[in-house]
């Protein structure tokens, strides 16, 4: 039954797309002629300024108190292209007089000049540069040859370049036979040979030029042809009151968004589709005769995985247009929409141009960059075939993430009628609250990971404060301020009952070994190097730091802000939304995810479900400060002792996981249940959303 | 248990808005449809009409209250209730790229009318309203006249028992709203069950089997155009109106 509504309304789009000229032209025919114009374009540009690299002719001047010398040294630089018959093709300089040469050189009457310099004025110019203070020390006054440019201008650059390396070696010639005439034993090129040899071969160098732009590419396309779809699929419709007719049909909503994503998804496929036949056929086959850092390796078979590489990212970015029109009330809305979701779209597919970037770490969880990642691995052909499919799976997931956020634009009655508002929207704090809680935290996950990889002091401690102390606790104060939240009740600032604390003193220890033992079991799965981990430890735990600050920094703070965060701020937020238990595992899951080191999340998303669970049973934040404090300190202290964990048998591993199971029972004993959790039935519930605190029958 | 085609009990809608705060758009509605019945949703503008038909049509969820169309309740069967109707408004439009054919074929199709007799039914609608001589032309090519046929051929595509039409003829000129009550008037006799909102007198009194007056979200008044004068002592249904209207802000 499901099939058929999404039949229908696919049909629909896809006839009323093909019969739409200008989208047919942006979607289709612009795709298939753009590949082949930008190749051949940038292999005649190419061409063009290796050409005008190798031919050109270049006019200097001489200037400076040491010009003589200079002009000598010139001249048997240049004398040397000319000399050389078999080299015709190299560039040719020519030196002409000049009273003022920056003024040449800004009218272009010459492409740089050269300034010949005595020792002495080298040093006074040195001894006024307080930066260059180092160079003054190893000056051995000889004479300096300085070479005066303008980078704005190309053949300037390339001049100065030309004639640098002229220069260096003749004073390279004339250094070796002044040694070979003072006696030097043997001629200096004999003194040691040196051969450097790139073992990248071409396809793979290729490979990782073309890989860092194909995905950046290939989303510009798809976002441009699937964005006139996806715009007039809902947001023209709302316009044209056509989606008031299709919501009065027998479609349901989903079936309604699935058959529109199909639609924007199949454009961005044929997309995806034309570009890679594009790269096949004229890359592949050769085609185009473009320079040999593009002239990249693309067999059918590659071809055919980096299609189904980009199935995820055509759903994802079908997902993300629809979002933007169904939450556009008008088609010009969208068309305001469209551009910072192409900005966003497009910014993490830069993701393959950060320095040493690999698939191996937080990035794979980043949909678009990890794929923009996992197709240049590709093209070079040293791609980890897990992480790449782990990538595909989050990037699928974020796909369907933005369908259901569609989808759920479509039960928005505000967005669909225009005349009302949600009760929550306008009653706004708390209520909001709870149902803005996520969104908060994905805003919050990723100016976390901004800050985290352009923000850091020289002393690591100040590090430390600002990502763990100052950033942590901005999130829950910023959420209790907008959202006009109680304090006490949103960071569930009570005291437990006093039996719960041996609760706590027993159960950290023992979850600590049961969370490393979990670690050791995926580490079966996502095996994490050695190496990874060492480095990670000595990064966290620097010899220079005192041990005490070390907890205060690692143990103490972390213990109280993550603990207000996401035990205080996220569980309050979501705590109607699921039932008791997975709420544990959905804000555990979502405190690993704040780990961004990749091997850390499965197990500190364990200790979240564990911490999560400690906090509903006793309704408290300070149990779950303590149990988090006692936790990094005891594994900080182990660290420093040498004692691996890790390395504890399956008998540990069962002890602890008894006494884990003890802990919690005690603390079951003591209870007093996190207030106003879902499924509570309503006579328990106080006015006002919370309820008195309930006691163990 | 009523055997109404549609039966409404309580309807509420309350919107929230920033600078009137809680508005009660639909209060407390009761109302019923039989089949082969045309009631009439008579108010002024904002006074509901749309909003409970909306409701009904099951585009907005009511904040209170529930309603049964052939059986299915809004909130529990939305999609058996969709199934049941054809919403037609002034607001609602036609896809401007595909031919009234394939749009008669589609709203058929989205409707599950049974696959084997899809083609005959768009058949019968054409010859219905006399769609045959531009049936495969753009519907963007249409005048508007020919896009209402069309608009109201699609309501029908898959043979619903309950028509929902919201203010159809607000935008029509006068001999196209003439037909278009005509149209409504012989779905009445083929027995469907009509609701019908407007705020012209002259047409719920011609049209209209019962006459519900519907005045800020209220339901002041609901019965025959005779029982209405009965109650009243006024004749004319414009008087009618406005005897409840003001009574209601005495």
């Amino acid at each position: 039954m499901l099939a058929s509504g999404v039949r229908a309304i696919y049909g629909l789009e896809i006839r009323s797309l093909l019969r739409d000229h200008r989208t047919v032209f942006i979607s289709i025919v612009l795709p298939v002629v753009l590949m082949p114009l930008l190749l051949l374009v940038s292999a005649r540009v190419e061409q063009g300024r290796q050409q005008r690299e190798t031919t050109r002719h270049y006019k200097y001047a001489v200037v400076g108190s040491d010009s003589l010398f200079m002009l000598e040294l010139l001249r048997d630089s240049v004398r040397q292209d000319e000399s050389d018959p078999a080299d015709s093709a190299a560039p040719t300089f020519e030196t002409v007089a000049t009273t003022d040469a920056l003024h040449d050189l800004e009218v272009r009457a010459i492409e740089f000049f050269v300034e010949g310099l005595g020792p002495e004025e080298w040093r006074a110019f040195l001894a006024e540069d307080t930066a260059r203070a180092d160079e003054l020390e190893e000056f051995h006054d000889t004479p300096v040859a300085r070479v005066n440019f303008r980078s704005n201008r190309r053949s300037s650059s390339v001049g100065a370049r030309q004639l640098r390396t002229r220069l260096v070696e003749i004073r390279r010639v004339r250094r070796d036979s002044v040694l070979v005439q003072a006696g030097f034993p043997i001629h200096p090129d004999d003194f040691a040979t040196l051969d450097v040899v790139n073992v990248a071969s071409e396809v793979e160098v290729a490979g990782a030029r073309l890989g860092r732009m194909l995905t950046l590419f290939v989303v510009l396309l798809m976002m441009a042809g699937g964005g006139v779809l996806a715009t007039d699929t809902l947001a023209g419709e709302k316009e044209r009151g056509t989606l008031v007719t299709l919501l009065t049909t027998g479609a349901t909503r989903a079936e309604i968004i699935l058959a529109k994503l199909l639609a924007v998804t199949s454009v961005a496929l044929v997309i995806v589709l034309i570009q890679i036949v594009n790269l096949w056929i004229y890359l592949g086959l050769g085609l185009i005769d473009v320079s040999s850092g593009f002239s990249a390796s693309v067999p059918p078979a590659t071809a055919l995985v980096l299609f189904v590489l980009y199935v995820p990212v055509a759903a994802l970015a079908s997902g993300v247009l629809l979002v933007t029109s169904a939450y556009a009330k008008t088609y010009k809305e969208a068309q305001l929409l469209f551009m910072p979701a192409m900005l966003g779209l497009l910014l993490p597919t830069l993701a393959p141009f950060l320095p040493e970037i690999s698939l191996s770490s937080a990035i794979v969880l980043v949909p678009l960059a990890n794929i923009a990642i996992a197709a240049r691995d590709i093209l070079v052909g040293q791609a980890n075939w897990l992480m790449v499919g782990i990538a595909w799976l989050v990037t699928a997931a974020a796909a369907a993430y933005a369908g259901w956020f569609a989808a759920r634009a479509l039960e928005d009655e505000n967005l669909i009628a225009g005349a009302d508002s949600d009760r929550a929207e306008f009653l706004g704090g708390p209520a909001l609250f709870r149902k803005r809680v996520l969104q908060w935290f994905v805003v919050f996950w990723a100016v976390k990971i901004l800050l985290e990889m352009n923000i850091g002091f020289e002393d690591i401690r100040w590090t430390v404060v600002f990502h763990v102390g100052v950033v942590f606790l901005a999130a829950p104060l910023l959420m209790v301020w907008h959202f006009k939240l109680n304090v006490r009740e949103a960071l569930a600032l009570r005291a437990p009952k006093p039996g719960v604390w041996l609760g706590v003193v027993l159960g950290a220890p023992a979850a600590l070994i049961v969370v490393t033992g979990f670690f050791q079991l995926v580490n079966l799965v996502l095996p994490v190097p050695r190496e990874v981990l060492e480095s990670f430890g000595q990064a966290i735990m620097p010899e220079e730091i005192p041990v005490w600050q070390i907890v205060i920094l690692l143990s103490v703070i972390p213990g109280i802000v993550e603990e207000l965060t996401f035990r205080g701020a996220l569980l309050h937020g979501l705590r109607r939304r699921f039932s008791p238990v997975v709420l544990c595992l959905v804000v555990g899951g979502i405190f690993g995810f704040f780990h961004f080191q990749i091997f850390r999340i499965p197990s500190t998303a364990l200790l979240g479900v564990i911490l999560s669970a400690v906090t509903v049973l006793t309704g408290s934040i300070f149990p779950a400060i303590l149990w988090h404090t006692i936790n990094n300190a005891l594994a900080l202290y182990l660290g420093s002792e040498g004692v691996e964990l890790a390395g504890g048998s399956w008998m540990t591993y069962t002890g602890a996981a008894v006494a884990l199971g003890l802990a919690l029972w005690i603390i079951w004993l003591n209870r007093s249940l996190y207030p106003d959790l879902k499924g509570e039935p309503p006579s328990r519930r106080a006015p006002g959303g919370s309820n008195p605190r309930s006691s163990p029958p | 248990m009523s055997t109404a085609s549609v039966r409404i009990e309580g309807l509420t809608k309350v919107f929230y808005d920033d600078s009137r705060g809680e508005v009660r758009a639909v209060d407390d509605v009761h109302l019923e449809c039989a089949s082969g019945e045309i009631l009439g949703l008579l108010g002024a503008n904002g006074a509901g009409k749309t909003t409970t038909l909306r409701m009904l049509s099951t585009v907005l969820t009511p904040t209170g209250g529930r309603a049964w169309i052939m059986g299915h309740e809004l909130r529990e069967e939305p999609q058996d209730v969709r199934l049941s109707i054809g919403f037609y408004s002034s607001s609602t439009a036609l896809y401007p790229k595909i031919t009234p054919r394939e749009t008669l074929r589609f709203f058929a199709r989205v409707n599950r009318y049974p696959a084997e007799r899809v083609e005959e039914r768009v058949e019968l609608l054409i010859d219905r309203f006399g769609l045959a001589e531009y049936a495969d032309s753009r519907v963007e090519k249409l005048s508007s006249g020919m896009k209402q046929k069309v608009s109201i051929a699609r309501t029908l595509a898959h043979d619903p028992p309950v028509l929902i039409f919201d203010e159809p003829t607000v935008a029509l000129d006068v001999l196209n709203a003439l037909e278009l009550r005509k149209i409504i008037a012989q779905l009445r006799d083929d027995g469907k069950a009509v609701i019908f909102s407007t705020h012209v007198m002259s047409e719920a009194e011609q049209l209209c089997d019962r006459i519900a007056i519907i005045h800020n979200g209220r339901i002041l008044a609901c019965d025959t155009l005779d029982g209405l004068r009965g109650l009243t002592g006024k004749h004319y249904l414009e008087e009618i109106f406005v005897h409840y209207a003001r009574d209601s802000q005495a």
